[in-house]
């Protein structure tokens, strides 16, 4: 099935409201003593446009974020901007995830109106007998930034909780870079059950929490909220995650094909793919290493079940796969867990 | 670049100005103009540069000090130097006559007084920052790194506590030390309730009162977000004890008043206190001071923390 150009969003279509995570940006950057004409340089985002309804693109976003990065001083920058996300300026999707069920149900509403709330980070939840995971992918070519978005989601994601559930859920996470130096601000704001240098990005608890109660629970609220929240008719993913799910389907497909499914040439797409700072490779790469190392180290399939599930026909050419993506042979990745 | 405090040098900016119009107008309204072959060009650019150089450094004195004495006497010091490079300077493109051969044989005695002035004005820099060290005392021990200062609290941050724990592990006369590791209760709470501009000066203000009740020996530093570390030199676990349990009643007692808030807000803190034990590292020891806090923590607000 052809995919549809207006069921996916690209980085520089515009459609983020500039007084939503820009202007919390910008308003701790000057807190920080930030000059703002410095912060706005090279984003095309003007003063008057963080009070208007004007709508900027994430490239736009990105661009921000990595002025904010640079300029403001202190390890805690990421961390405070992340309490500071939620419930914030997001209006209508706010409400709908505080007046959610429990956790589970607002997992889902996140997963619904993710692109108005986190649309630099999408998920994929697995669950084993114990535990809940949610893998996570960069949308839309921030790879440079991973790091810095990381620490302002989930510092987001435990500030949040601690709101709507009145507690703090224990979560483990696993990010896929070095452990940094100022490993106090992560274990000050994301708690102790960290690792890091994983092949992938995941945050995992354990599945009891999911019926977590909120406390603002109401039926009738969120329903309203959520309709009103879809009224903007936001396409539900980026455009690496449309060539992701496309890439998932038959993993033998070459990029001419994938190309074809977008309706665009091989060109356009290879251009496309680089506005968003990877390449068809890279991808495929990147899926096979988190495939490979959910099948192998979380649910510690066998390599015939694994390599089968990935659609390779034969077990040397998996092993050989695994290593190259991973660094690891299939058994040393399951001894790992 | 903070241009603020050039505002406030209107003196001393004119005297900077006006050390240049008077070298000025001197040599040109003394002097001719050579032939163009007769100039050196390398000598024009080593005592322009001194010239243009000496300005800089005014320049950077009159953004970075406040008004008082030494500065006057600084600033001073560079401009009776300056007249001299600017009148050398000038020499090199004019010639005298013989009214005026006087200028050049006297042109080198301002420098020579400004270099007097400066080293006056060094001195006295000298006292100033011992003055300042003290100012300074329990916010930096015998290491001064400004990058490491925490933005809100003008304490150090971890990296600079991490430095100075190090040192005290390796440093040969071995010493004993405690640790205190100190977090605000329900801080999460009032950043909510008042904002996160009135949270930032909640802290400036704990940091201040922790700081009062420090010894000149110890030194404290902000960790992470709301949390504080102390580092007490030479102190057993029970004056240890008794230390954080004065820095909390102060801060038990600190009636504070957020903006348009008729009433006063009082806040507590949780503590936890270790001293190195043989075969410590700089990393073990604030773990363990940090898994402490944390486990009173849980006891005291389960919801807050989760271990």
């Amino acid at each position: 099935m052809k995919v549809s150009a207006n069921t996916f969003l690209c980085l520089e279509d515009k459609y983020i409201p500039a007084h939503q995570l820009a202007a919390s940006l910008v308003d701790y950057a000057v807190s920080r003593g930030v000059n703002i004409h410095k912060l706005l340089r090279g984003t095309r985002i003007f003063s008057e446009d963080l009070k208007s309804n004007k709508k900027i693109s994430l490239g736009q976003l990105l661009q921000l974020l990595s002025n904010v990065r640079t300029l403001t001083p202190g390890y805690d920058c990421a961390f405070q901007i992340g309490r500071r996300l939620f419930p914030s300026n997001y209006g209508a999707v706010s409400n709908a995830l505080l007046h959610s069920r429990d956790f589970a149900q607002a997992l889902k509403i996140l997963g619904l109106l993710r692109m108005q709330i986190c649309p630099f980070f999408d998920s994929t939840s697995y669950q084993t007998s114990q535990r809940q995971y949610l893998l996570i992918n960069p949308a839309l070519g921030c790879h440079t930034q991973v790091q810095f978005l990381s620490e302002i989601y989930c510092s987001a994601l435990i500030s949040a909780t601690k709101l709507l559930f009145g507690q703090r859920i224990p979560m483990y996470f696993s990010f896929p870079f070095q452990k940094p130096k100022y490993i106090q601000e992560y274990e000050g704001n994301l708690g102790y059950r960290l690792s890091f240098s994983q092949p992938m990005f995941s945050i995992s608890f354990e599945k009891k929490w999911l019926t977590t109660p909120c406390l603002q629970r109401s039926d009738g609220l969120r329903r309203y909220a959520i309709k009103q929240a879809q009224m903007h008719n936001i396409p539900k993913q980026g455009f690496l995650q449309a060539v992701r799910s496309e890439i998932n389907k038959d993993r033998q497909a070459s990029l001419d094909n994938i190309a074809r499914q977008f309706s665009i040439s091989p060109a356009t797409f290879k251009r496309k793919l680089k506005l968003h700072n990877t390449h068809f490779k890279q991808l495929q790469d990147e899926l096979g290493k988190q495939q490979a190392t959910y099948l192998l180290q979380i649910q510690q399939f066998s390599n015939e079940q694994s390599a089968h599930l990935m659609q390779f026909n034969d077990i040397p050419n998996f092993r050989r796969s695994v290593k190259r993506w991973t660094g690891l042979t299939p058994s040393q990745l399951r001894l790992i867990e | 670049m903070n241009l603020s405090l050039l505002a406030r040098h209107p003196t001393l900016f004119s005297v900077l100005c006006g050390t240049l119009a008077v070298s000025s107008s001197l040599s040109i309204g003394l002097g001719q103009l050579k032939n163009l072959s007769d100039i050196s060009w390398l000598d024009v650019l080593g005592e322009g540069s001194l010239g243009l150089l000496s300005i800089v450094w005014v320049f950077f004195l009159l953004i970075s000090r406040p008004p008082g004495k030494v500065t006057s006497a600084l600033v001073i010091g560079l401009c009776c130097f300056l007249f001299s490079a600017s009148l050398d300077f000038f020499d090199e493109f004019l010639t005298y006559q013989d009214v005026a051969t006087g200028l050049s044989m006297i042109e080198s005695i301002p420098a020579a007084i400004g270099m007097l002035i400066m080293s006056y004005a060094l001195y006295q820099w000298h006292q100033e920052q011992l003055v300042l060290n003290q100012q300074l005392r329990r916010r930096e021990h015998d290491l001064r790194q400004h990058d490491q200062i925490d933005y809100i609290t003008k304490l150090y941050g971890a990296d600079y506590m991490r430095g100075q724990i190090h040192n005290k592990l390796t440093a040969p006369p071995h010493s004993d030390f405690s640790i205190v590791m100190l977090d605000i209760d329900n801080f999460d709470q009032f950043n909510r309730k008042f904002g996160h501009a009135e949270g930032d000066r909640l802290l400036r203000q704990i940091s201040e009162l922790i700081i009062m009740n420090l010894r000149s020996s110890d030194l404290a530093c902000r960790y992470a977000g709301d949390r504080f570390v102390l580092l007490l030199p030479n102190t057993s676990q029970t004056l240890a004890l008794e230390l954080a349990e004065q820095v909390r009643q102060a801060i038990f007692h600190l009636a504070y008043k957020p903006d348009q808030h008729p009433q006063a807000i009082y806040h507590n803190l949780t503590f936890a206190i270790d001293s190195v034990r043989p075969g410590d590292t700089t990393d073990n020891i604030i773990d363990r001071v940090n898994r402490n806090l944390d486990a009173s923590k849980q006891l005291l607000y389960p919801s807050e923390v989760a271990l």
